[in-house]
């Protein structure tokens, strides 16, 4: 009975595969850390350096709601838009230093996130339609509050104050911290136990998983990132109004790039981030026009030819990868 | 407030929900028989608008005889848009959230063609009835003594009611009273029985979607008389104005949607009457997240055990 012989400490085998799949992931990681650290040193573009580690944040930030938990938040945007809006009111209004100000901004989302957890009782299109809407009530409320707050319909202009160089390196770190969260999540109890809840929630309650409690950390999690994804991009470049801290294309921009990689996997919404990044900024220089069409069209041939993503669509044609994936 | 204004928000209430009931009930069909969230609606109504503009600036077709060319049309690129796209979503693991996202990138897809032939102006529709308005009624001392109040409403709006109120008596009969109908409604109920008794499910499905997608081209020619201007970016309101009569109405009833639709345009039109702009845009929402809250089955649905 060699199975039960092991099954108290891992078998070899199975240590050393796991050591494979961390070491895999860990010199992606810092790849990418050397690669966007390098940018402004090396006189890179660093608009898109800063657009890549933005949406590579907020795909990953997606993927512990929509990947782990299984909920796709239509209005993930919501908790962007609010991340952007208490930095620059804790900047500017407040006169708080940008790194609290930034601080704030995820804090209130994570609020946000706690407030708008009665929604978890929905499931699957409710869920999406629900939270598209909430994050459209905001972008109104927002715009309904006082111009000296807010900025009114001219935005909010906080490039005097902030420094470029600074916030491209926050972004930074805002990102590493994301991606180590996400590969503790991923050999984590509460990403065991997530990942049980979004196959059979019948069969985790039953072997005494909190499954409220586990959905609302990933939903507080997801809301961090995309909080202070929002408040970093607002410190970058300097200015938002109520249009683009809530457009609808940020949202779907996180939901393409997190899918085209893979949901549930750590790795995949980075692959998808890195392929697509690239993708669009090709796009956008050489066809501007037709920008959005292209996207579209990636949507729609992503989700007909590989729901999956990237890495899922390997993972399922060659199962032996699994083991190396994080 | 003087009773002039609540009427006018009233009628224009009844004309506005009787656009919403027929995008909620195209919306309901494809919700109902395919399970998919058609969240390009919205554009697929602006496809009919577009036709319809173009018929009148380029050949200078009326929009009332545009109607039935845009309805075939759109019945007929609906049922081969069925083919390309819906199938596939079975290989999803998720294929309602699938075809949410699937019909999201079809509705970039539709903007960024609008906007490349038309461009990204809001342009007008010059297009109108003579006479331009029609007096519905007076009231009589509504500002004061001896100073009647007129209740107006323009022509065209008159008459999209019309069309409206047709269209969606036809529909209900079509539902209730022909075959085909049924087998929809049978289809809403449950997709695997229908196929016992003989029913070809895809090409059920095809005609299901040509039918959602041939009303919202009526409901855009119908949008022009009543709005007459015509802007690439308005659908994604469109198709939000659609989610929340569904879920007002009950998700899959085709007739809730009628009812929710008429009622949402009134909450609406006399929204915009007391509340300052921005908190009448949200009353709307509001409404949604707290109907899905409260009471998922929508207002007129009773509790299914699906």
């Amino acid at each position: 009975m060699a199975s039960v012989e092991g099954s108290f400490e891992p078998r070899s085998d199975v240590r050393s595969t796991r050591y494979v799949r961390r070491a895999i992931w860990y010199l992606l990681v810092a790849a990418i850390v050397l690669w966007c650290a390098s940018a402004p040193l090396r006189d890179a573009n660093m608009s898109f350096y800063f657009s890549f580690m933005m949406w590579a944040t907020l795909a990953t930030g997606l993927n512990f709601i929509a990947g782990f938990a299984g909920y796709m938040p239509f209005g993930y945007v919501a908790f962007y838009g609010v991340g952007a809006y208490a930095t620059g009111i804790g900047l500017k209004v407040l006169g708080l230093p940008i790194y609290v100000s930034v601080l704030l901004g995820g804090g209130v989302g994570v609020l946000l996130a706690v407030l708008f957890a009665p929604t978890l009782r929905l499931s699957g299109v409710y869920f999406a339609i629900v939270s598209l809407s909430l994050a459209i009530i905001l972008q109104r409320v927002i715009s309904l509050l006082p111009e000296e707050i807010t900025g009114g319909s001219l935005g909010m202009n906080i490039g005097v104050v902030t420094d470029r160089i600074e916030g491209y390196y926050a972004m930074l770190l805002v990102l590493i911290v994301a991606l180590l969260v996400a590969s503790w999540l991923a050999e984590s109890r509460l990403g065991r136990a997530l990942k049980a809840i979004r196959d059979d929630v019948e069969a985790a309650d039953a072997m005494g998983v909190d499954v409220g409690r586990s959905r609302l950390y990933a939903w507080m999690l997801s809301a961090l990132f995309a909080s202070l994804a929002g408040g970093v991009q607002a410190w970058f470049t300097g200015a938002f109004d109520t249009l683009t801290a809530f457009d609808v294309l940020v949202t779907a921009k996180t939901v393409i790039y997190a899918m085209a990689g893979g949901l549930g996997t750590v790795l995949g919404p980075v692959v998808g981030t890195i392929a697509l990044v690239g993708i669009d900024e090709v796009i956008w220089r050489s066809f501007p026009v037709l920008n959005n069409f292209l996207l579209g069209l990636i949507i729609t041939l992503l989700i007909l030819f590989a729901p999956r993503g990237l890495v899922g669509t390997l993972m399922r044609l060659y199962p032996r990868l699994r083991q190396y994936v994080m | 407030m003087n009773s002039v204004l609540l009427m006018n928000g009233l009628i224009g209430g009844l004309v506005f929900g009787a656009i919403y009931a027929l995008i909620g009930a195209g919306l309901n069909v494809i919700m109902g028989v395919l399970r998919v969230v058609n969240f390009a609606h919205g554009e697929f109504i602006l496809i009919g608008s577009f036709m319809a503009y173009a018929m009148l600036t380029m050949l200078g077709v009326n929009p009332l005889y545009a109607l039935p060319v845009v309805a075939v049309v759109m019945y007929v690129g609906g049922m081969l848009a069925y083919y390309v796209l819906i199938p596939g979503l079975a290989r999803s693991d998720d294929p309602e959230t699938s075809s949410f996202l699937l019909m999201f990138g079809v509705s970039l897809m539709i903007i960024s063609v609008l906007t490349w032939i038309f461009e990204a102006d809001i342009r007008p529709v010059n297009f109108s009835f003579n006479p331009i308005n029609v007096v519905l009624f007076s009231i009589p001392d509504a500002y004061g003594p001896n100073r009647d109040g007129v209740v107006l409403i323009p022509t065209a709006r008159l008459v999209a009611l019309g069309i409206n109120i047709v269209i969606i008596a036809a529909m209900t009969w079509f539902l209730y009273m022909t075959l085909p109908g049924k087998a929809l409604r049978g289809a809403i109920m449950n997709r695997d029985a229908i196929q016992i008794v003989g029913i070809n499910v895809h090409r059920l499905s095809a005609a299901a979607f040509g039918l959602a997608t041939g009303l919202a081209g009526i409901t855009g020619v119908v949008l022009t008389l009543v709005i007459p201007s015509v802007d690439p970016n308005g659908g994604a309101d469109l198709t939000l104005f659609g989610f929340i009569v569904i879920v007002l109405g009950g998700l899959g009833h085709p007739v809730g949607a009628l009812a929710a639709g008429v009622l949402f345009g009134i909450v609406e039109q006399l929204s915009n009457v007391v509340l300052p702009q921005a908190a009448a845009q949200m009353v709307g929402f509001i409404v949604l997240v707290a109907v899905v809250m409260l009471k998922p089955e929508g207002l007129f649905g009773k509790r299914q055990s699906r």
